[in-house]
């Protein structure tokens, strides 16, 4: 009885031992394959440098003109950090829409939804993969710049801590909302201006320029309330200035995000599946 | 009289291409004007969350909030108009690298002009039209002005061109430079469309020679809002002499342009 008992417990837990080491195994060879053409990575960091350059000058002028050490809780120090770390969450994105939009178009999806692998899983290992490498690089040459420009940073070792958990989070939210536009393509001619739209939402609503509690009203409480700050500002805030109630906040704002948007996602992929046509070959 | 009818055949000529290139992105007709949209989108959001932030946080030194419409406006149209007319210029390191260039030696015309007139990119119809429409609509100038923020515009197109070209012509000598164009590209625009008075000393000199952000829109403001001649003729001089280097340089490169036996149609 026992013995019955487990054996779909068993067979799930290795389905998705199996699951879990294969979409690794993807997420490794991006990894690679990233990895082959660092220099071309370093080489788009450039406009980290130049972005993060300008900001925090631009906010140096901000405070010295205003004549404060702080402002709404940051200080010059914590703001240049703090675009840093939304900088390089929002450089490190890769060009995932136009990759699936061409794998519609030209029928290549047809050939990977053949293989052993979910179509969804395959891309986001894949996409996991270029980001994180992306993400490790900019967050290097960044972490130079504000180092330089402002030296050490603040951070609580609580902010550390939580700090990729909701990064991960964040990336997560970027590739449901990313390639759910991508899959756009089986129904319109142009998809990437979709994806500019939410792009730029996301950097000036999402707090890439400033923090979002700096806004104005009633363009903080809109941009507090809507996904893209889940994107950059609330993992950037969580590193630089730590606080718990807004940390659960932030994750709970996360989920709800992830939840709705998978589902969307999910609805858009099952509709768009049946309208691919495999002609032998 | 040679150099006025040199003049008017080149304009043609220009003209004969933007017009095809029009009509080809037309094909696509939905996608072109969806293009068009979320370019005019894409500015606004960006010129929205500027013009709120400089009311918040106002600059000193005379900068005004109505500025940043200016800077903006400007430094769009400028690109708009050379993206527009001459949008191959971005491929140009690519085409040096291909031996994409062996289909235009063969022709009368001038090679780089011939190159760069090729393509045309749809997107930036799309900030010509918002900069237009933000110019008039926000700032209501004079007939004056508008001609004026037309000739302006004109000559950053220009130095956006030949800024491309540069970079590009750089392949001949380094390998391919293609990323380092697009990033130089990206850095001139981001720094034109900030105000000049949160920079100076080194980074100021740096923004009037090697990323002439300056002359694209901080001198265009400065004319917009108090003309001079001596300013004016610092714009023209500059985007002749930076116009002059970009020729200078692919003329120089190409005599080191290797053809790659390339087999193929100019598109």
């Amino acid at each position: 009885m026992e013995a019955i008992g487990k054996g779909p417990i068993h067979r799930a837990r290795g389905v998705l031992y199996h699951s879990l080491q294969k979409y690794t195994a993807i997420m490794r060879v991006s990894i690679a394959n990233n990895l082959a053409y660092v220099m071309e990575v370093f080489f788009r960091a450039l406009l980290l440098v130049v972005l993060v350059f300008i900001l925090g000058q631009l906010w140096k002028t901000t405070f010295s003109i205003r004549g404060v050490a702080v402002l709404d809780g940051f200080s010059i120090s914590d703001m240049v950090w703090y675009l840093v770390v939304a900088e390089t969450i929002a450089l490190s994105l890769p060009q995932l829409t136009r990759r699936i939009d061409q794998e519609v178009r030209s029928g290549q999806l047809a050939y990977l939804l053949g293989r052993p692998c979910n179509y969804v899983f395959y891309n986001f290992a894949q996409y996991l993969g270029e980001r994180l490498v992306r993400l490790a690089i900019n967050g290097a040459v960044g972490a130079i710049l504000a180092l330089i420009f402002v030296g050490l940073p603040h951070f609580t070792w609580m902010g550390v801590i939580a700090w990729p958990l909701v990064t991960f989070f964040a990336l997560c939210i970027d590739f449901v909302a990313y390639f759910s536009i991508g899959l756009l393509a089986f129904w319109t001619e142009e998809t990437s201006s979709f994806a500019l739209i939410f792009n730029r939402l996301t950097l000036v609503l999402g707090g890439v320029l400033a923090p979002i509690t700096i806004f104005p009203e009633p363009l903080r409480s809109i941009a507090l309330l809507l996904p893209f700050s889940t994107i950059l500002y609330g993992p950037s805030r969580t590193l630089v200035h730590f606080e718990l109630d807004q940390f659960a906040l932030l994750l709970l704002h996360q989920l709800i995000t992830l939840v709705v948007g998978s589902l969307i996602l999910l609805a858009i992929y099952q509709v768009a599946i049946r309208r691919v046509n495999i002609n032998g070959g | 009289m040679f150099v006025v009818k040199a003049g008017f055949r080149t304009v043609r000529f220009i003209g004969s291409y933007l017009v095809a290139n029009l009509q080809a992105a037309m094909e696509y007709r939905v996608a072109f004007i969806v293009q068009i949209i979320t370019m005019i989108a894409n500015d606004g959001l960006w010129l929205f969350f500027w013009w709120t932030y400089f009311r918040q946080f106002p600059l000193v030194n005379g900068w005004q909030s109505n500025n940043i419409i200016i800077i903006w406006a400007v430094a769009a149209c400028g690109f708009g108009i050379g993206m527009a007319v001459f949008g191959n210029a971005p491929k140009l390191a690519a085409l040096i690298m291909n031996g994409g260039l062996d289909a235009y030696l063969g022709m009368p015309r001038n090679v780089l002009l011939h190159v760069c007139i090729t393509a045309s990119d749809p997107t930036a119809w799309g900030d010509i039209v918002f900069a237009l429409g933000a110019f008039v609509l926000l700032l209501h100038p004079d007939l004056l002005h508008f001609a004026l923020f037309l000739l302006l515009s004109l000559l950053g197109a220009l130095i956006f061109v030949a800024f491309l070209v540069i970079f590009g012509s750089m392949a001949f000598f380094l390998g391919n430079t293609e990323g380092l164009s697009q990033q130089m590209l990206g850095a001139l625009v981001t720094f034109s469309t900030y105000p000049m008075n949160i920079f100076n000393g080194v980074v100021r000199i740096f923004l009037f020679t090697v990323i002439p952000a300056g002359f694209i829109s901080f001198v265009p403001l400065q004319l917009l809002q108090h003309f001079s001649w001596p300013l004016f003729g610092a714009m023209v001089g500059f985007t002749v002499g930076f116009v002059g280097v970009a020729v200078t340089l692919f003329e120089f490169g190409l005599r080191r342009y290797e053809s790659g036996n390339l087999l193929g149609m100019q598109n």
